[in-house]
């Protein structure tokens, strides 16, 4: 059975009288540890639907079903949990905190977790992660000393320390050129194959997509192959 | 982890500022407050250092106390009553020094009573700031409407009224300067509830002071100063934290997004409010109170340190009600619009 499972998933907004509907019935399920790429033309609803995923907002209409559970009927504390908990995230831009350094980045990451280790443990964890992203040597560093590339590696180390179930991106290699994109996209494959994190991935970039094991294609709110 | 500590070291300027307007205002509230005190002190504490009571006067005066004149029979018979009782009067007036220089100086005798100083005939106790002033003991001082002359006995602390230093003389002397023979005022120590005597309308000492309408102008525009000051403050400290928060929108919607609890983003707010505003207010209480003992005694300043801890609590009761209202934005950040806004 699929980890992640959208059924009839619509949303619609209303700008001023006009009603729209962004979303029209999309179903989409995700196998366990596999990569599944999100693609399609800009506008076609592809970051509307992974934010519904991730539970950063509601959907109008259908259902959310992770490990069986339905969270459209979660309570906003319910789904900050399974956020915090269960959830990573890497978005176009890092969005680091800027007052924290690399390594307090990701301890940030364990507390919201509710991580249950003790601090030495959490270093120890916190150092293998920076390792595999390749940051161990820039942990004092704050956010506004690191290149863009660097920014998003330690994103990517923030969405996994926690060790979550899925992974969330939205056009994490946007901000990149090619080169540092296929080094990020190497690393994205990598930590979610030796974490067996399920991932869902936003993308425009053709390069990009071989690294995922499926492709779904999005056409005006809908779902055109699978 | 200590989210809070970690910003304000990372942002110290930005930190710093707030701090240095909660002192500056706080400074100013204390300051204020030591000079209204002071002034109170300066016009009044002749009744003020009076032990709990009440004074009476005529209700014929309708609450002006020199034109009160109470009645010798009934004095008598209250005085006996109440062996601690005193009826005293008082009056503006001046004394020349022998170099013939005017000093002003309120005049007040008494009969027979440890409230008050009582002198004989020809004999006069000032006030101490008299004595900074260049009288000493031994001096004899004179007063155009007394043949007589005063010769200064000592000083005591502290004996003002009207912002004049008080002069306690004989009531013969009082009585041929002022040509009354009645006193003004009855006083009664003791805290029990108000007693009533044909013809006397009584008051509290606070009470008497508000008849007093010089005293009265002078507090109520202080204290309207104060309490303009603390509401200015509180209103600085939800703009101030206003600002911050906007600032910080982007920074919140991301904390939220990856699963930060609401609660723990106002706790973080709370802890640099209460961290910045007890630092800012330590130090300017601190300031105030060493001027408070250092200050020229010239300068009418009396803080105590009750008074400087009530402002503190409302500052701090202020400065949290300021954040958290300022706060009520940190609820309404949609994780969304912090991913959606791009680069923080
Ligand atoms: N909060 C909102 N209010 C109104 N309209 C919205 C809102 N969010 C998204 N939309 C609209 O929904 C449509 C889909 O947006 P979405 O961001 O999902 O597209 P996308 O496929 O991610 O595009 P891109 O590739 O450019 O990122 C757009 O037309 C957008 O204007
Ligand atoms: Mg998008």
């Amino acid at each position: 059975m699929a980890l992640f499972t959208m059924e009839e998933i619509r949303k619609s907004f209303t700008n001023g009288e006009v009603k729209e509907e962004i979303l029209k019935g999309v179903n989409l399920s995700l196998s366990e540890g596999e990569i599944t790429a999100l693609v399609g033309a800009s506008g076609s609803g592809k970051s509307t639907l992974l934010t519904i995923a991730a539970g950063l907002q509601p959907a109008s209409d259908g259902r959310v079903l992770f490990e069986g559970k339905n969270l459209t009927k979660f309570s906003a504390e319910q789904v900050r949990k399974i956020r915090a908990e269960k959830f990573g995230f890497v978005f176009q831009f890092a969005h680091l905190v800027s007052f924290l350094t690399v390594e307090e980045q990701l301890m940030l990451m364990l507390d919201v977790a509710e991580s249950k280790k003790n601090k030495r443990e959490q270093k120890k964890e916190i150092h293998q992660i920076l390792k595999l992203v390749g940051m161990d040597h820039r942990k004092n560093a704050y956010p506004s000393s690191l290149s863009g590339g660097e920014k998003q590696r330690v994103a990517i180390a923030r969405a996994i320390i926690h060790k979550p179930k899925v992974l969330f991106a939205d056009e994490p290699t946007a901000s990149l050129d090619s080169k540092r994109s296929k080094d990020v996209m190497t690393l994205i494959l990598n930590v979610t194959r030796t974490l067996n994190i399920t991932t869902l991935m936003v993308t425009h970039d053709e390069e990009m997509l071989p690294f995922a094991d499926h492709i779904i294609k999005m056409s005006d709110g809908q779902v055109l192959q699978s | 982890m200590k989210m809070a500590w970690k910003e304000m070291k990372k942002n110290k300027v930005r930190f710093l500022i707030l701090g240095s307007i909660v002192f500056l205002v706080s400074l100013l509230t204390f300051m204020i407050s030591g000079l209204a005190n002071g002034l109170s002190q300066d016009n009044a504490a002749l009744i003020k250092k009076l032990p709990e009571g009440k004074i009476y006067m005529t209700k014929e005066a309708d609450q002006t106390y020199n034109l009160s004149s109470i009645d010798k029979n009934l004095q008598e018979s209250i005085l006996t009553k109440h062996p601690h009782a005193s009826a005293f009067s008082i009056q503006m007036g001046f004394l020349n020094d022998f170099n013939g220089k005017q000093r002003s100086v309120a005049f007040v005798t008494s009969t027979d009573s440890k409230l008050f100083k009582n002198v004989t005939r020809g004999e006069v106790i000032l006030d101490r700031s008299l004595e900074e002033s260049g009288i000493k003991i031994g001096d004899t001082l004179t007063n155009n409407q007394l043949n007589g002359k005063l010769k200064v006995k000592g000083f005591v602390e502290e004996s003002k009224f009207s912002h004049a230093p008080v002069a306690y003389i004989n009531m013969k002397d009082y009585q041929e300067m002022y040509r009354v023979h009645d006193m003004q005022l009855l006083f009664i120590p003791g805290e029990g509830p108000k007693q009533e005597f044909a013809g006397l309308q009584s008051f509290s000492k606070n009470e008497f002071l508000q008849t007093i309408s010089s005293y009265k102008a002078e507090q109520m525009s202080l204290n309207m100063i104060i309490w303009f000051l603390v509401a200015i403050s509180g209103m600085l400290f939800a703009i101030f934290f206003y600002m911050m928060n906007v600032q910080k929108i982007g920074l919140y919607g991301i904390l939220k997004a990856i699963g930060v609890k609401t609660m723990t983003l106002f706790q973080m707010m709370w802890t640099q409010m209460l961290f910045i505003t007890v630092l800012a207010i330590s130090i300017s209480a601190v300031i105030s109170q060493v001027f408070n003992m250092a200050a020229p005694k010239g300068v009418p300043f009396h803080l105590t340190l009750e008074t400087t801890g009530l402002l503190s609590l409302v500052f701090l009761l202020i400065g949290f009600i300021g954040a958290t209202f300022s706060g009520i934005q940190i609820k309404k950040v949609e994780p969304l619009q912090a991913i959606q806004q791009g680069e923080v």
